[in-house]
């Protein structure tokens, strides 16, 4: 690097320089609040720290009781895995049916592409209200239109085996941010393709399976990742409505931390727990990034 | 040269006035002060009580520092964690933050005016002394009680329940009020297990030395209490847990549905009563029932602890400060001019309705034992709570049948044990 600083003219030099100055605030804000935060939950992992006294070094303490002698840690993540695999892929389906449905050339189409937007857009509290009244099972709107049409509606965020999929059916309904990225992924797609295909007489489909599934590939990519990493952090829905209930149906992980290190004020105990999570979910990331050579086609390739 | 010497003492005289501005200046002593806004205080009220505290205090001057409730816990943490930014006083209502606070026996000791004689004994005890040091003074009282509407009673025709009421005529009175017909339901349903019902019951979630959960959450006592919360859930009179958190009010008690006349009897506490009072609601107060054939009564009771930093570098000064808040003149004060209910009864027995047949009902209520004595000194019960919370929402959701009370309890006594052992071993014994 010094090397290539040398063989650089003055002007190369002074361009550099005024990359790295206006690099500078960002590397500082990623030092001081990511790296420095992610390196203190580390070594923190390894202690018992209740904030105001100082910590004391446990070792791997922590980790041995998450692992072998924690249900609680247990369930959490089995409720988090199965919030992920029921959500991620509808959001991931309806995302794109929905932006499917927007990139249609119809009159008015940019109203309905803000009407889907607003929800991303909402506070997640009141989100989360608003769907508490919604779904309250004896008043609630949902349940009384079901009523009327002769079928008796579930208990919801009230009922063990219908909390997971409330609160799953909430996070779907927020699927117009995405619908919005696929959209600009489709309306890259060159309109040529879809021209020759016609004149070549392959079926709507086909072309969609053809053309348009292959070319969203890398919009489809980067909506799992983000959709995989937001789907592990859910946390909001279940601390406004259910607190992890009924009976731990919505226990999910992130609740589990904020219990411990804000509750009971157990911090080494739940800076592990945040390693853990970060594990898991940077796991994941990576297995999809090591699978996405097999379906993810870019148009230069 | 007169002028010469005229300039000379008029320059000795600057620097005198100047040194002896600097002087007075410095004697003055800030003491900061972090506070919230609630409807007991206000903060006009905080205000004009500080603006009071400091023409009568002229070395010491108090900066009122107002944060959001949420930000309050945050910014308390974090800066005591630090040790250091914390503010001189504060409330401290935060269990885990007491270690960082004052050991003022010293102060009060000193202090001919002032001392635990002058608080309600419960909550000086529940509220000022912590392992055995004096860590702050109670400002403020609160507590649950169950409040009924007079009007429901009268129009079924049924008597006011009395303070010597029982559970079982709990859910007799509720089963009578409920009316499907006008959606009306007869009683609210505790808001969680063991607190003052689950106390009258002398049911206890673990033992007194913490070590054993084994015979406390499966005893008759709590079987019992469980039993009586099964009966009142299947008896339709209480409204469900969806109803309550749709239509109570942020949780702490279904008031609109009171004020409503949907619900005819309701636990609820002291700000609830003064909103009923401006509703013209016609109420009566009783303390939360007794179990069956038993004397044990407790109150679901608190109080807020306002403290002194440790790291104070003015302890005589935020001393000042700390007796003159949560003191009789400033509990007094704000009192006269907010809302709050003192925690010292010669204060208290100055309330402008001290007479009326509510406020003695409440000040009984005052007297009780609380809640707070055992859950204080057993720092785990959360989380041995926790970890047995299936029993509760079986019972709430109606999973269970009544006879499988027992056997519910029987099963969480390992999960509850696992709890409390790792409770103990965090807080090093």
């Amino acid at each position: 690097m010094l090397a290539t600083w040398r063989n650089m003219n003055p002007l190369a030099r002074r361009e550099a320089a005024e990359g790295y100055i206006s690099l500078l605030p960002w590397a500082i804000g990623f030092l001081v609040f990511t790296v420095m935060p992610v390196g203190a939950s580390i070594v923190l992992g390894f202690t018992r720290w209740n904030i105001v006294e100082p910590p004391v070094w446990i070792g791997l303490d922590n980790y041995v009781r998450m692992f072998t002698a924690d249900p609680m840690f247990w369930q959490a993540l089995k409720v988090t895995g199965l919030f992920v695999l029921i959500s991620l892929p509808l959001k991931l389906v309806l995302g794109l049916g929905l932006a499917l449905l927007l990139n249609l050339k119809l009159p008015g189409m940019n109203f309905f592409r803000t009407v889907f937007y607003i929800p991303a857009v909402i506070s997640g509290v009141a989100v989360s209200l608003m769907w508490m009244w919604l779904l309250q099972p004896d008043t609630g709107v949902v349940n009384t239109i079901l009523y009327y049409m002769g079928i008796e509606g579930p208990g919801w965020f009230w009922d063990r085996n219908w909390a997971l999929p409330s609160v799953a059916l909430m996070s779907i309904w927020k699927v117009g941010g995405s619908a919005i990225i696929y959209l600009a992924g489709l309306q890259n797609i060159p309109a040529h393709l879809y021209e020759a295909a016609e004149i070549d007489g392959a079926s709507r489909w086909r072309r969609f399976w053809r053309i348009t599934l292959p070319l969203l590939t890398p919009t489809l990519f980067f909506q799992l990742v983000i959709e995989l990493i937001d789907s592990f952090k859910i946390f909001t829905e279940a601390f406004v409505i259910t607190q992890g209930g009924p009976l731990r149906s919505t226990y999910f992980y992130l609740l589990y931390f904020y219990e411990t290190a804000f509750q009971n004020f157990n911090m080494g105990y739940a800076s592990a727990l945040a390693i853990v999570l970060m594990v898991i979910i940077l796991s994941a990331t990576v297995f999809v990034n090591y699978t996405s050579k097999r379906w993810v086609y870019y148009e230069a390739e | 040269m007169k002028l010469g010497r005229f300039s000379l003492f008029g320059l000795l005289a600057a620097v005198f006035l100047l040194t002896t501005l600097v002087v007075s200046a410095q004697d003055v002593v800030t003491i900061e002060w972090w506070t919230v806004n609630s409807e007991e205080f206000d903060e006009q009220v905080q205000r004009d009580l500080v603006e009071q505290f400091n023409a009568e205090h002229p070395d010491i001057q108090v900066n009122m520092t107002l944060l959001p409730a949420s930000g309050f816990d945050e910014r308390m943490t974090t800066t005591l964690g630090a040790g250091q930014g914390a503010p001189d006083v504060a409330f401290f209502w935060i269990n885990n933050w007491l270690p960082q606070a004052l050991d003022i026996e010293p102060y009060l000791e000193a202090d001919p005016d002032l001392g635990p004689e002058n608080y309600f004994e419960n909550f000086w005890n529940t509220r000022a002394v912590w392992n055995d040091t004096v860590v702050g003074l109670p400002l403020g009282v609160g507590a649950n009680f169950v409040i009924y509407n007079k009007d429901v009673f009268d129009a079924a025709g049924v008597e006011y329940p009395t303070a010597d009421w029982t559970t079982e005529d709990y859910n007799a009175l509720a089963s009578q009020l409920a009316d499907e017909e006008t959606r009306t339901w007869g009683g609210d349903r505790p808001r969680g297990p063991y607190r003052a019902i689950w106390y009258n019951y002398g049911a206890k979630v673990y033992s007194d030395d913490s070590t054993t959960v084994d015979g406390y959450l499966n005893s008759p006592e709590s079987v019992a209490s469980y039993t009586w919360l099964w009966d009142l859930v299947n008896s339709g009179a209480t409204p469900t847990p969806a109803d309550l958190e749709i239509l109570g009010t942020e949780g702490t008690g279904p008031i609109d549905l009171f004020i409503a006349g949907r619900l005819a009897m309701a636990t609820l506490n002291q700000g609830h009563m003064l909103n009923l009072i401006d509703e013209g609601i016609n109420f009566g107060i009783v303390p939360e029932p007794a179990a069956p054939g038993s004397e044990l009564r407790h109150a679901n009771a608190w109080s807020l602890t306002a403290s002194i930093w440790k790291g104070t570098e003015h302890p005589q000064e935020a001393y000042e400060w700390l007796s003159y808040w949560a003191g009789p003149e400033g509990q007094q004060f704000l009192m006269e001019n907010g809302n709050l209910i003192p925690s010292m009864p010669d204060v208290l027995a100055t309330y402008e309705n001290a007479d009326t047949e509510y406020a003695q009902a409440f000040f009984e209520v005052l007297e009780l034992p609380q809640v707070a004595q055992w859950d204080n000194a057993h720092p785990c019960k959360g989380s041995v709570m926790s970890a047995v919370s299936d029993a509760w929402d079986l019972v709430n959701l109606g999973e269970i049948e009544r006879d499988e009370v027992q056997a519910t309890l029987d099963s969480l006594v390992p999960v509850g044990q696992a709890a409390l052992d790792e409770c103990l071993t965090r807080l090093g014994g």
